[in-house]
């Protein structure tokens, strides 16, 4: 069970971030040009996130050796979680700017405004296209994820399992809302997968280049800690960096 | 070619980004770390090395963000 929930958590979390950017891309598309192509785009794309979590994870399941496996799917881990957590702490700290799903959803509105009509019958290509690799580039990121971890725990079905839930309930809370979810606490989470990402990472790398964890899977809390606090407190050096430099203008940042 | 260029590229920003330093640090740290154990250090010593030196690489990545952003 506790395998279970450890699997299918960073997937959760991964997939409602990058949910909730991709139904920014999805509502604009739909409220702009035609909702029906729109969620065709949206269907390829997960269809084809699907077939990619299938096939890659099948193929690294069964022909890579566990060794090689636990420090590939380490090391990757570790740079991917490195990139989210960093990018985290600079946005809370104020040193970059934070996702903006109203402007997001703006902008591309603006754009998409641009683009030729929508034909009066049949699909609309470019509302399917834009939906399609919406879709498709912010859930890639899960899908790594989803591969990494489900791979390395012969528990590729939870994984996915957890990023479809997140799908299922970023779609539904966006039929109720009908507008882009500016107020899910992006930055919060990024920040949490990324510190998850890095544990692991650290965990299975180590374990790939021979460390034998003397506390055993009690080192994966203690790595969650020690990096968690580490990030914390990287936080408040480099805010108080920024109002050192720049006086006390620096916005606060939450979530 | 292109196609595969397209893709080379892709892979690039999907893997370094635009920050080099979080691709080849923990690519450094693990070799160490290996290279550590096989002389012999205990796994316990090579285990906080290996942390310590994820730690340091974030260091170095936001201290390079701030001071760019300067």
């Amino acid at each position: 069970m506790n395998n279970l929930l450890v699997t299918a958590l960073p997937a959760f979390l991964a997939s409602l971030v990058e949910a909730v950017e991709a139904l920014t891309i999805v509502l604009a598309v739909g409220v702009t040009r035609q909702w029906r192509s729109a969620i065709y785009g949206v269907i390829a794309g997960l269809a084809v996130l699907a077939v990619i979590v299938a096939v890659f994870g099948t193929a690294i399941v069964l022909f890579v050796p566990i060794g090689a496996l636990r420090l590939l799917i380490g090391g990757l881990l570790l740079i991917y979680g490195l990139q989210w957590t960093t990018k985290a702490i600079l946005r809370a700290a104020g040193a970059k700017a934070k996702h903006d799903e109203e402007r997001i959803y703006a902008e591309e509105v603006g754009r998409l405004r641009e683009e030729p009509p929508v034909p009066e019958t049949g699909l609309d290509g470019v509302a399917f296209l834009v939906a399609f690799k919406g879709v498709l580039l912010e859930g890639l990121e899960v899908a790594f994820i989803v591969i990494t971890f489900g791979s390395n725990s012969g528990q590729l079905m939870p994984a996915a399992l957890g990023a479809a839930l997140a799908v299922v309930l970023v779609v539904a809370v966006g039929i109720v809302v009908h507008r882009p979810l500016s107020r899910v606490p992006e930055n919060g989470l990024k920040y949490a997968v990324g510190i998850m990402l890095i544990t692991f990472g650290t965990f299975w790398a180590g374990e790939g280049v021979g460390i034998e964890w003397p506390t055993g899977d009690l080192t994966l809390i203690l790595l969650l800690i020690g990096y968690a606090s580490a990030g914390l407190a990287a936080i408040w050096a480099a805010r108080t960096a920024l109002i050192a430099r720049r006086g006390p203008q620096v916005p606060a940042q939450a979530g | 070619m292109s196609w595969l260029r397209r893709f080379g590229r892709f892979l690039y920003d999907f893997l370094v980004g635009d920050a080099w330093e979080l691709f080849v640090g923990p690519l450094v740290v693990l070799a160490v770390a290996w290279l550590l154990l096989q002389m012999g250090m205990a796994a316990v010593f090579v285990g906080l090395l290996l942390f310590v030196g994820v730690l340091v690489v974030a260091g170095v990545n936001v201290v390079l963000s701030l001071r760019s952003s300067a």
